[in-house]
């Protein structure tokens, strides 16, 4: 026989008794036994689903059976089975400060701008004031976070900060819809601000002209209530991600890459964290960012648009966040999938025993060159037009263009040795460490990378030409095709 | 309706000033009569909250099962929950309605700029869709 403690409320529908004496073998037979022998007790603990109700925990003895083996956790003669309820809370994650009381109404220009939202009691008066009330960020201002800057504007989401420093190039305007024609080489801050605004002038947008770090993250965080991350680098996702936890702020995610796409809410409510799901980042250079592999001009739309559809659920309250499932988007399938998250109780940052407890050096977790060995590599940069005299003097020295196959052909440097980025690592034995290397790519990124990974392998005579193939283009060979 | 004795107000209070700014959070001991509930004692707990403890509160459910059991040993019941909210009304918010239960009174101290302001009590349903003002007087 077990003994089950009864909660003071539900005495009354346990016939008053504060525990009851059962028999079973697991905490399941023991648990049905009770609700069978008290039928009303079930209503109680159990949801229509006949599920336990979010708020219950049930321990045997003093420990969570959660932790045990759940329902099936054995049962012995003299075991004690408590109900215990879960209980957390807070002033509001929207809150309503003193100074800008969420109670303020909604001016006449508001009622009408705001009239499909209030017709819906879903939203109603009260939910358009939590948007208004609401302060949200937004990391990046490029492809994920256009469509997400237009649409929160629009929908009346008070506070709009974005932290980027960037301009507008013209490559920019396949997918970041916030910026036009007009706006390139203007800051991309004032560019979607300058949009929103027009937008929705109610809507004050902060602007953060700053490259995100682990000095100034919780400063600009910790005055938001959701982070909403739209960054294309594993260094600035594991630093929002951590930031987030460190804050108790959940992290509305989206990546996206050629014509697949990724979204989940992180960090909230006790649900799973970034490093949950990827516990280390990949190995520098493995995993090609967007400006490398490309990507469809739409993918961003969808998933910012999902990301922007979960952040206004969570300002409301209302639905059911997309929290604890990755939700996986296939454009040329046009699939949806869903994998199913868990919070991993070993995660370094949001576990049990965290050893992140602070912000540490991202771009170091990544592998990737602290500043002084940047500058080193920037100190061996080569100019095309060197380049070129080096190879018209027949000097002894390889030169690699680390582009992929489809680039190549657009147009190349026929002394050039074709080696993709991905490739380089499983290749590096057709390199011979003695030789003097140049790499090129199109922009001289991805030679960086390329020239950095060598270097970590031992080769020391290694040179990034700069500028890549369109300073080649510039300065050498007009005839090569730019794209 | 809620009443707490003196004694165990003035602990509440002292304890929401004593974490201030940060949120404190703490279990009711008394009894109750005829749905009158009477609060005798007041049970400081930790906040376990991982997060900003300024704005978040988190009870673990052990020192819940702890306070459970002091108040059999002392023959009084569990009867509530209670935490404070700095510089930020006494209401019930999204977050604490989320993250109730409906078993318990919850009563929410008010506290500003480092003094007691007001306190409310709450009374959440089963769907943590909404609360219920309950009377409170101390």
């Amino acid at each position: 026989m077990a003994k089950v403690l009864i909660p003071t409320p539900l005495r009354q529908y346990a016939g008053k008794q504060d525990s009851v004496e059962l028999s079973g073998a697991t905490v399941g037979e023991v648990l049905s036994a009770l609700t069978a022998q008290y039928r009303d007790l079930r209503a109680q603990l159990y949801n229509d689903a006949g599920k336990l109700r979010s708020f219950v925990n049930v321990y045997l003895n003093d420990e969570d059976i959660r932790y045990l083996q759940k329902d099936a956790t054995p049962v012995k003669d003299g075991d004690t089975v408590s109900i215990v309820p879960s209980i957390a809370g807070g002033a509001p994650v929207v809150a309503a400060t003193p100074a800008e009381p969420a109670t303020a109404g909604l001016s006449k220009d508001e009622l009408l701008r705001y009239d499909r939202h209030l017709i819906m009691p879903e939203v109603g008066m009260e939910g358009q004031l939590k948007l208004k009330a609401a302060k949200v960020l937004l990391v990046g201002a490029g492809g994920l976070g256009a469509p997400l800057g237009l649409y929160l504007a629009a929908a009346g989401v008070g506070r709009i900060g974005i932290v980027d420093f960037d301009v507008v190039d013209l490559s920019n305007l396949q997918r970041q819809v916030i910026h036009g024609t007009g706006d390139v080489g203007r800051k991309k801050l004032d560019s979607a601000a300058g949009r929103m605004r027009e937008i929705n002038p109610h809507v004050a947008v902060v602007k953060h002209e700053v490259a995100l770090s682990s000095e100034n993250a919780l400063d600009i965080f910790k005055d938001y209530d959701i982070v909403i991350d739209g960054t294309d680098n594993f260094p600035t996702r594991y630093l929002v991600n951590d930031a987030c936890v460190l804050l108790g702020k959940p992290n509305v995610y989206g990546s996206i890459f050629r014509f697949e796409g990724q979204a989940t809410v992180f960090a909230y409510q006790g649900g799973p964290c970034y490093r949950c799901l990827y516990p280390e980042p990949p190995p520098p250079g493995l995993v090609p960012s967007c400006a490398e592999g490309g990507v469809l001009g739409i993918l961003p739309g969808t998933i910012g648009l999902i990301q922007a559809t979960e952040t206004v659920k969570l300002i409301l309250g209302i639905g059911e966040p997309l929290v604890g499932r990755l939700l996986l988007y296939d454009a040329l399938a046009m699939r949806f999938r869903e994998l199913k998250l868990r919070k991993n109780p070993e995660c370094p940052v949001c576990g049990e025993h965290p050893t992140v407890t602070r912000l540490i050096d991202y771009q170091q977790f990544c592998g990737i060159p602290s500043q002084p060995a940047a500058e080193a590599a920037i100190e061996g940069d080569i100019d095309p037009v060197e380049v070129k005299a080096k190879i018209d003097r027949h000097d002894p020295f390889l030169l690699i263009d680390v582009r992929e196959p489809h680039e190549y052909q657009i147009g190349n440097i026929p002394y050039a040795r074709l080696i993709p980025l991905g490739e380089l690592p499983k290749r590096l034995n057709e390199l011979n460490p003695a030789d003097e290397i140049v790499a090129h790519c199109k922009s001289g990124m991805r030679s960086a990378k390329a020239v950095a990974l060598l270097k970590q392998a031992g080769f020391r005579k290694v040179r990034n030409m700069k500028g890549g193939i369109l300073a080649w283009s510039d300065k050498v060979d007009p005839s090569v095709q730019k794209y | 309706m809620i009443r707490i004795q003196p004694d165990a107000w003035r602990e509440m209070v002292a304890h929401a000033l004593a974490t201030y700014p940060h949120e404190c959070c703490g279990a009711m001991l008394g009894s109750i009569e005829d749905g009158r509930k009477t609060v005798h004692i007041a049970l400081s707990l930790e906040n376990a909250s991982e997060g900003e403890r300024e704005r978040h509160y988190e009870l673990r459910p052990a020192d819940l099962l702890r306070a459970d059991k002091e108040a059999r040993d002392r023959n009084l019941d569990l009867v509530g929950i209670y935490h404070s909210h700095p510089d930020c009304d006494a209401y019930f918010s999204t977050t604490d309605l989320k993250n109730s239960c409906p078993w318990y009174s919850f009563v929410v101290l008010s506290i500003r700029n480092g003094a007691f302001d007001h306190a409310n009590s709450w009374l959440p349903d089963a769907e943590q869709t909404k609360a219920e003002h309950e009377e409170l007087t101390y």
